[in-house]
């Protein structure tokens, strides 16, 4: 191997691990754009496959490593299957943290789950709520730590 | 829900994911400056006792969280720690970047100057040499407690899994089990940059060295800061 090719390879190893350990935008690229909303002002809101779902999280203001109950409640029709959510950051594999929901009324579902922190100070989380054999939405919003 | 042996495959498969993304992050620095300053010397065994120590770590924190089932309190209680951690590790990679230079005489960075034979100089000066290769696992089991979001996960899923669990001995062993296969599937990566970064290679290496250390000073700085902001 050419001595510069060596130092190349040095300089590409050395500008890998200057990478941010978390991500820098707040979106992927390759990501469909989540709903934005202010979690701590309310429930979010959207829609799957045309039926309204909200998903709010207590208690708040929405901190991160702390307990939370995640909420997830439609309007018209009852799902097919229980949904869940899984929490992630925005851009980056933060690996599977799941929230497992249970009936907690007609068409109200509920969980506990934890949002964990990331060291490099990035506040912004995405939770993909799905549905089943269904569909499934992100909502992106900033926590506190 | 999962099936216990599903999720121990989760979580290696997880910790393989994370570990060419976030660990090369967060661990990389420390892993590149580690072979820098074992000049030349092998990498593989100081390597592996530094992983070794690492998943040791995570599995006595995933012991805990399985035998408690409970994430948040484990983790409120060790987050002075895990900062102190943060903070020392940013000071080594300083350390170890201004005397791989030679810039520092190490005595003269520990207050030791005038005394080579001074318990911070020859503590530093095990780390560095071969000889003293065992350091690396009690390194790696404490750079284990760096916060770090992947691994907070992977502890989450821990105490999830003993809290379904019968009794404390079960949740413990499953909560160890679980954090040994998240850190095994980091390991890939993490010795992958360790060779890397090896530059035993190299015939001219004073120049790289002295970018190097630069460079490191400028990581360990960093660290420190996001330690006091954490």
């Amino acid at each position: 191997m050419q001595a510069n090719v060596k130092v190349r390879l040095f300089a590409a190893v050395f500008t890998l691990i200057m990478l941010p350990v978390c991500p820098t935008s707040s979106s992927g690229k390759s990501e469909p754009p989540g709903v934005e909303c202010d979690v701590h002002a309310g429930p979010c809101r959207a829609h799957i496959s045309g039926t309204k779902v909200s998903l709010d999280i207590e208690p708040k203001p929405v901190k991160a490593m702390h307990d939370l109950t995640f909420t997830v409640t439609f309007e018209g029709e009852k799902p097919v299957a229980a949904p869940y959510i899984d929490l992630g950051m925005p851009g980056m594999n933060m690996g599977r943290n799941r929230v497992i929901l249970k009936p907690a009324g007609e068409l109200i579902y509920r969980g506990e789950g934890v949002i964990v922190r990331c060291p490099s100070g990035r506040r912004t989380w995405k939770a993909k709520v799905t549905v089943p054999d269904v569909g499934s939405v992100e909502f992106v919003f900033d926590v506190i730590y | 829900m999962l099936s216990t042996e599903t999720i121990y495959f989760v979580l290696f498969t997880t910790g393989l994911a994370v570990g060419f993304g976030h660990c090369i992050g967060m661990c990389g620095p420390i892993v590149v400056s580690l072979s820098l300053s074992l000049k030349g010397r092998s990498v593989l065994v100081p390597h592996l006792l530094y992983n070794g120590g690492r998943i040791t770590t995570y599995g006595l924190l995933g012991g805990v969280m399985g035998a408690t089932g409970s994430f948040t309190r484990v983790v409120a209680s060790i987050v002075s720690l895990q900062k102190g951690v943060m903070i020392f590790t940013g000071i080594l990679i300083v350390v170890m970047g201004l005397a791989m230079a030679g810039w520092v005489p190490l005595g003269a960075i520990f207050g030791d100057y005038y005394n080579p034979q001074g318990v911070l100089s020859r503590g530093f000066r095990k780390l560095s040499e071969a000889r003293s290769t065992g350091t690396y696992y009690p390194l790696g089991m404490l750079l284990g407690l760096l916060p770090c979001g992947p691994v907070y996960t992977a502890l989450l899923a821990a105490a999830r899994a003993g809290m379904e669990t019968q009794s404390t001995l079960e949740g413990l062993l499953i909560g160890v089990g679980l954090m040994l296969s998240f850190g095994l599937g980091t390991v890939v990566a993490l010795l992958l940059i360790a060779k890397l970064a090896d530059l035993g290679w190299l015939k001219r290496r004073d120049v790289i060295y002295k970018i190097s250390s630069v460079l490191m000073v400028i990581v360990g700085v960093y660290f420190v800061i996001r330690a006091f902001r954490y």
